[in-house]
């Protein structure tokens, strides 16, 4: 078959440009380049220049720059110190203490967001400096974020479930409650496994502060309150229906500009350098973003997405056969291209073989959606990876290692919900309808 | 001619920097305008009906200039991510020619998107396209932010490349945001490099 010899040379570039050091954005560009000039006969140029521009004008991405704004603005304030000196006296007795920060963070956060970069940038930014200042283990702090990070995609509400129920006519609301269970469970997964963790090498944790009474606790937890406060104003204004998701960033950027105001960390400066930070972060990921949409069109060109995805309809599977095949089909392609690209490319492809198969559509995308989040942390392609090289300075492939664990739990969640499909399906069940 | 360059640079960012204020400032007149309609339709019965005519459009288009006009400052700035993993391992003897071998792939990367996007914003004026909202924008006109920041990335580059091959140091070398990168580490593993 030369599509896995075509296949083969492209992943091959696409390594060897990443190693030798050119920038991410630049390689993605590059290998799409190679993957359309050698084997199609398609307008190069022109193909490149419409795909970017449809690419980078788009409404729904205007939340990116907002939400990494947002993170900027709380980094510079005294919130996020807040936020941790007021969860420190809770989280004392739970082994593995402050990490679980993050993961509830993030949690917390993907209710906001909807997407998993943005998590990422957001909570990474003000918990990082937070943790590593109490010497928390760096591969701990990278894992649980990297890991965490990725439920932005499946706790409503989220982008990609929008993606996936207008590309094969399923209820987003009955997605968005499907994913509410999966979600809780990815969480306990996350949390289960740093408590074990932390058991196992308990001299790895830092010591937590001295026990304090509930009163002198709960006047502590005040502090949490202006980050409740700005959850609330951002989640209020997406169900109230005043601002779609992506409208609630502003909304979000002018609490969190209101809040740092009142406690007096904003000045002309602090306010300089968050926006100039938010810009510099956001134009990296809206680049990359910009390399991996051409990079998809131009395997669409080549036609390797439909072909796999036909030579695995030719097998002829068993139900869970053909499950596991795709899960693997799905994280090879993540390893290579972003998450809503792959739901984009694959599912008028797929969707008929799921139907003929008979699995329920609605399950499948919540399926896909967790399949999709693995791919966020594989690298060479992983947006989470990237966007925590981008935060802390260390390399994609360290992070990537750091978050395996993560990968593997996301894993156990998925294996759950094959043999326990009742956890997608029951709330929306009750929804009716 | 170097006070130009840096200023170039720096004043495409500042202009980026100010496409996400006026995001974030059109969004919340948005949200303003929703949140005034919902009131008047509670007490009045009726909604005043107020929308920014185009709005996801115009937010689309600053979006878009931001993202390309901060190319060449986020260059700068070090915050393009790329691996280094691989490159930080091998001798120190070769970190400069595989330095200039980035910045020439990137140049003629950058040099042949920005010809295209050129000639894109030429169809989108010579054939008047117009974006399809209540208000039509010609579309050469934000595509032209997108042209002028990949223009001025393509004009750092060569800077960039120029700086390198008189044997300089590129101006993002060691720079970005490291949060957990110390100054010792980085020492310590530019030690273990050097003794390889």
């Amino acid at each position: 078959m030369p599509e896995i010899g075509l296949t083969l040379v492209l992943v091959l570039l696409l390594f060897a440009l990443l190693a030798s050091g050119i920038w991410v954005a630049i390689s993605l560009l590059g290998v799409a380049m190679a993957g359309m000039l050698f084997f199609t006969q398609a307008p190069l140029g022109d193909v490149l220049a419409t795909t970017s521009w449809g690419a980078s004008n788009s409404w729904a991405l205007a939340a990116l720059p907002l939400f990494i704004w947002m993170g900027e603005i709380l980094f510079r304030s005294r919130l996020a110190e807040d936020m941790f000196s007021g969860l420190a006296p809770w989280l004392n007795r739970l082994p593995g203490r402050l990490l679980h920060v993050n993961i509830l963070g993030c949690g917390i956060f993907a209710a906001v967001s909807g997407s998993s970069a943005a998590t990422a940038a957001t909570i990474g930014k003000m918990s990082i400096p937070e943790l590593a200042r109490r010497g928390y283990p760096e591969k701990m702090m990278l894992g649980t974020l990297a890991g965490s990070a990725t439920l932005g995609l499946l706790i409503p509400p989220s982008i990609i479930l929008i993606v996936y129920g207008v590309a094969t006519e399923q209820s987003i609301a009955r997605l968005f409650i499907a994913g509410v269970l999966p979600g809780c469970l990815l969480i306990t997964l996350f949390v289960g496994y740093v408590v074990v963790w932390s058991l196992l090498n308990p001299k790895s944790i830092p010591a937590g502060e001295l026990p304090m009474p509930l009163l002198q606790r709960l006047s502590r937890a005040r502090s949490l309150l202006p980050v409740i406060l700005l959850i609330l104003g951002v989640i209020g204004s997406i169900y109230t229906g005043i601002a779609s998701p992506t409208d609630a960033a502003a909304v979000g950027v002018v609490l969190a500009l209101i809040l740092s105001w009142h406690s007096g960390s904003l000045t002309r400066q602090s306010f300089l350098d968050g926006l100039m930070g938010a810009t510099k972060t956001s134009c990296m990921i809206a680049f990359i973003l910009v390399g991996a949409a051409f990079l998809t069109v131009a395997m669409a060109f080549t036609g390797i997405p439909k072909l796999l995805a036909m030579w695995i309809g030719e097998l002829q599977l068993s139900h869970y056969a053909l499950l596991a095949a795709l899960t693997l089909f799905f994280i090879v392609m993540g390893c290579f291209l972003d998450g809503i690209s792959v739901v984009v490319l694959t599912t008028s492809v797929i969707m008929p073989m799921i139907e003929q198969a008979g699995i329920d559509p609605l399950w499948f995308g919540i399926f896909v959606v967790i399949v999709v989040e693995m791919a966020q942390i594989t690298p060479p392609v992983g947006f989470n990876l990237f966007v925590i090289q981008g935060l802390t300075g260390i390399d994609i492939l360290r992070v990537a290692i750091a978050a395996l664990p993560f990968f593997l739990l996301l894993l156990v969640g998925l294996v759950l919900i094959v043999v326990f499909p009742e956890i997608v399906t029951v709330l929306p069940n009750m929804m009716g309808g | 001619m170097r006070r130009f360059l840096d200023l170039l640079y720096k004043g495409s960012g500042w202009l980026a920097a100010g496409c996400i204020a006026v995001i974030c400032l059109l969004v919340v007149c948005q949200v303003m305008f929703n949140l005034i309609d919902r009131l008047s339709s509670l007490t009045t019965g009726a909604a005043v009906g107020l929308t920014i005519p185009s709005y996801a459009d115009f937010t689309g288009f600053f979006l878009a200039a931001a993202s390309f006009l901060a190319l060449a400052y986020t260059l700068r700035e070090g915050a393009h991510i790329r691996v280094s993993l691989v490159v930080s391992r091998l001798p120190a003897a070769m970190h400069r020619p595989l330095e200039i071998w980035s910045l020439a792939f990137s140049l003629a990367v950058t040099a042949y998107f920005s010809w295209y996007t050129a000639k894109l914003t030429y169809e989108s004026y010579f054939y008047k396209d117009l974006s399809s909202g209540m208000i039509a924008v010609p579309l050469w006109i934000p595509q032209s932010a997108m042209l002028c920041g990949l223009v001025i990335l393509t004009v750092a580059l060569v800077d960039e490349l120029v700086t390198v091959l008189y044997g300089g140091k590129a101006s993002y070398a060691a720079k970005g945001e490291k949060l957990l990168v110390t100054d010792d580490r980085i020492l310590a593993e530019k030690q273990r490099g050097g003794g390889q």
